[in-house]
């Protein structure tokens, strides 16, 4: 039976070809460690965003009046509700980790340079735009903590003369965070983002898969020894075939990590889902200890802490800058970061610091 | 053993998504009262439980029949209603609403809920 | 590397030249509430907590601080009237101020807001003595004016009550309410339960309160036969809340144990996968 369909679609699309340069014959490099996984996983962990998104849209209304009531409906009446709520409140926060783990990973092990520097750029606004659905799914439920986090999110801006108030209007949609923001997040996380990070991600699969995986930079690796002078793909053929071995590893971390999500599920229910997220949104009442989402402390605490704010949100934007454009900063032939001390200074620095930061944002 | 494991994977997320997208039993439906307008003369109001919410009617003198949740959205109290003052008020911190359920003074932060009504020749559908 | 210098410059010149928008900025950015504490910007208590007032008078703010009409969100001029936020017209009369009550007048001066209490308490022995010979208890002699507390039961007690005659007949209204009390406890630690496992309890709460609420202004008529007659209904209503909030607690337990399942189940399968991926089959 199965090898009749089988064979129904090798006449017509080629199947066994397919399956074997894309499958069995695709290879990846013997070294590979297990933080190549990392890039699947967010895959996977957006896509259970998507279709949990799904169902909450299906009791979801858009509607300021309505909108808290509705996810108390979700949480409290709907049957399961909790389960789609709480899979896309725990999820998002850990997209959003494995998405940083994989930047982290893909930088230690200088995957972002010659000739995959496209590749890196593309992830950089993948990442991106996976905080801009964290800051406007956060204001969909219309909670306190929703709304003042917003208020304080879409008011940082400001710090940036001129074109900063601009762009707060713009996000607002009026003077104060209001049902008119909530319509353009929403517009804008249910729709618009979905679009572009789709595209996105196809051009970083794509690129991924026609540049050919890189190798990890410790041990020996023949691609630094030939120059980049014209295109060719990177093949492994003494390595691992990536269907079932590497596919196998990367099942594995997804397994783990869906279990992580479930372990806060379970035992820290209202990590992410303080009091205030449970007070319907009162915009002449602000709560006592208000603070942006975790992912959003350590640029909230470094913007409260120098003095002055022009330089403060200037310097965050030449972060995310040279963060964007880094393969083009760095151009050194050396790939490994353990042979680079001055890099590897800089990285663990940046990466302490970070850390840093938002404690300090969550204590202060 | 994987395949097992896998099958009650899957099958721990059918089940909720079944449940979740099946359409609620019954207990959706709202039911529907028939009081006569003769037992609220006007200038009067009676107190009858709707959809397991207290609820009064007024027949007003110059608008009719309304019907509105006694539930104050303070904080729960039952109003009462004022005839001399035409206004419904909420014994716990002095409320003040006006027959159409909009706060006139007081910590409420919005008007009582109002609830469908139909006034027929001999008598008032509500809900 | 060697474009960062002119990025650097081209970014932050042109605006570092603009200098007032920095003021603005500091306005609406850090004078708000999550940048720090909140300032209240209240003028009674300006002048109510200076050196200007007596020693008495100075402490009042500080006690209003402790009380629950603060957490609440009611201060000076939702009692007193006057305008909190105009220090020349903050105790006039066409602001509406209307200073301190005289002793008989406090139950009118509270009853402003608290009708319900004010109706029971005129019918009640305490209010008849207070408006026949103007003496006897006001809201103050149980409540205190300025650090008032929630109320609980243990505001009836022999110290407060054998001011004025014996303890007897307290004793008797303090058992009828005792069952209910407790019941009315019990239901308010379960909703901040509740409430720090991320319910939302809204209704349970209103109907929780509407119960409370006219038990307690219920005592006020000191009618000990009323009280008990009425025990049994409202008994029955804290019953019903308290169903509902086990109901409640057991929907979380489920909730719990159905997420562990489902974390248990992918434990075991990232154990298989792991453990297929070492016994590949060739």
């Amino acid at each position: 039976m199965w090898g009749k369909i089988k064979n129904w679609l090798e006449i017509r699309i080629g199947l066994d070809g397919l399956m074997k340069t894309h499958l069995t014959e695709y290879r990846v490099p013997k070294n590979i460690n297990i933080l190549y996984t990392l890039g699947f996983v967010a895959l996977v962990f957006f896509s259970i965003q998507v279709i949990t998104g799904f169902f909450l849209l299906v009791y979801y209304i858009p509607y300021s009046e309505m909108a808290f009531k509705s996810v108390q409906d979700i949480m409290g009446t709907v049957p399961y509700g909790w389960l789609f709520r709480q899979m896309h409140v725990v999820g998002s926060s850990l997209m959003v980790v494995v998405v940083l783990f994989h930047a982290i990973a893909v930088f230690f092990m200088g995957g972002y340079k010659k000739p995959r520097e496209l590749t890196w750029i593309v992830g950089t606004f993948m990442l991106l735009i996976t905080i801009t659905f964290c800051l406007s799914g956060y204001l969909l439920p219309w909670s306190q903590l929703s709304y003042w986090a917003t208020t304080i999110a879409t008011t940082l801006p400001t710090a940036f003369p001129y074109a900063g108030e601009i762009v707060a209007k713009l996000m607002k949609g009026s003077e104060q965070v209001s049902g008119i923001t909530l319509n353009r997040f929403f517009a804008l996380h249910v729709m618009l983002l979905p679009l572009i990070i789709s595209v996105l991600v196809g051009l970083h699969i794509f690129l991924v898969r026609r540049i050919g995986i890189s190798s990890p930079p410790f041990g020996k690796s023949p691609e630094a020894e030939k120059p980049w002078t014209e295109y060719r793909h990177v093949s492994h053929p003494d390595g691992y075939s990536f269907f079932p071995d590497f596919v196998l590893k990367e099942t594995i971390m997804v397994m783990v990590f869906c279990a992580v999500m479930f372990f806060f599920i379970t035992f820290l229910p209202t990590l992410l889902l303080p009091e205030e997220a449970n007070i319907p949104a009162d915009p002449f009442k602000t709560p006592a200890h208000i603070k942006p989402e975790w992912y959003f402390l350590a640029p909230y605490q470094m913007l409260k802490i120098i003095p002055n704010k022009f330089l403060g949100i200037s310097l965050q934007m030449i972060i995310v800058l040279l963060f964007i454009l880094w393969p083009f900063l760095d151009t050194a032939e050396e790939n490994n970061l353990l042979k680079r001390p001055r890099l590897r200074w800089l990285f663990f620095v940046s990466l302490i610091l970070w850390m840093v930061f938002t404690i300090w944002g969550k204590y202060s | 053993m994987l395949t097992i494991l896998g099958l009650t994977a899957v099958g721990s997320f059918v089940y909720p998504l079944v449940r979740f997208l099946a359409p609620a039993g019954g207990k959706a439906e709202a039911k529907q009262i028939t009081l006569k307008k003769s037992e609220i003369p006007v200038g009067t109001a009676k107190e009858i439980p709707l959809n397991n919410t207290p609820a009064i009617i007024i027949n007003r003198p110059d608008k009719g029949f309304v019907a509105l949740s006694r539930v104050c959205s303070h904080l729960g109290c039952l109003v009462e209603y004022d005839k001399i003052r035409n206004r419904l008020i909420c014994p716990c911190h002095g409320a003040l609403f006006d027959l159409e359920g909009n706060v006139v003074s007081g910590p409420p932060p919005k008007p009582l809920p109002k609830f469908p009504i139909k006034v027929e020749s001999e008598s008032i559908l509500i809900g | 590397m060697r474009y960062i210098l002119p990025l650097l410059l081209i970014l932050i010149l042109p605006p570092a030249s603009q200098a007032d928008w920095k003021e603005q900025f500091e306005k609406e950015f850090l004078a708000r509430p999550w940048a720090g504490p909140q300032v209240p910007q209240d003028v009674c208590i300006e002048c109510h907590s200076s050196d200007m007032m007596k020693p008495e008078a100075r402490d009042i703010p500080r006690k209003w601080e402790t009380s629950w009409h603060y957490q609440n969100g009611i201060s000076c001029h939702n009692c007193h009237g006057g305008d909190p936020k105009d220090a020349e017209n903050a105790m006039s009369p066409q602001r509406g101020f209307v200073g301190t009550p005289k002793y008989a007048q406090v139950p009118e001066f509270c009853g402003k807001c608290h009708v319900g209490i004010l109706k029971n308490f005129l019918e009640s022995g305490h209010g008849k003595a207070l408006k026949s010979s103007g003496k006897g208890p006001n809201c103050v002699t149980c409540h205190s004016a300025h650090d008032n507390r929630k109320a609980s039961i243990n505001i009836i007690n022999e110290q407060l009550c054998t001011k004025c005659h014996p303890y007897e007949r307290v004793k008797v209204m303090k058992q009828a309410l005792f069952v209910t009390e407790n019941k009315m406890n019990e239901i308010d630690k379960s909703l901040k339960e509740l409430k720090t496992e991320g319910v939302f309890t809204e209704e349970e709460e209103k109907n929780f309160f509407s119960t409370q609420a006219q038990f307690r202004t219920l005592f006020h008529t000191e009618d000990v036969s009323l009280v008990r007659r009425q025990t049994d209904e409202f008994v029955n209503k804290l019953d019903q809340v308290k169903v509902k909030i086990q109901k409640t607690f057991e929907e979380l337990r489920f909730r719990r144990d159905f997420s562990a399942f489902l974390m248990m189940l992918f434990v075991g399968m990232a154990i298989g996968f792991w453990v297929l991926s070492k016994n590949p089959k060739e």
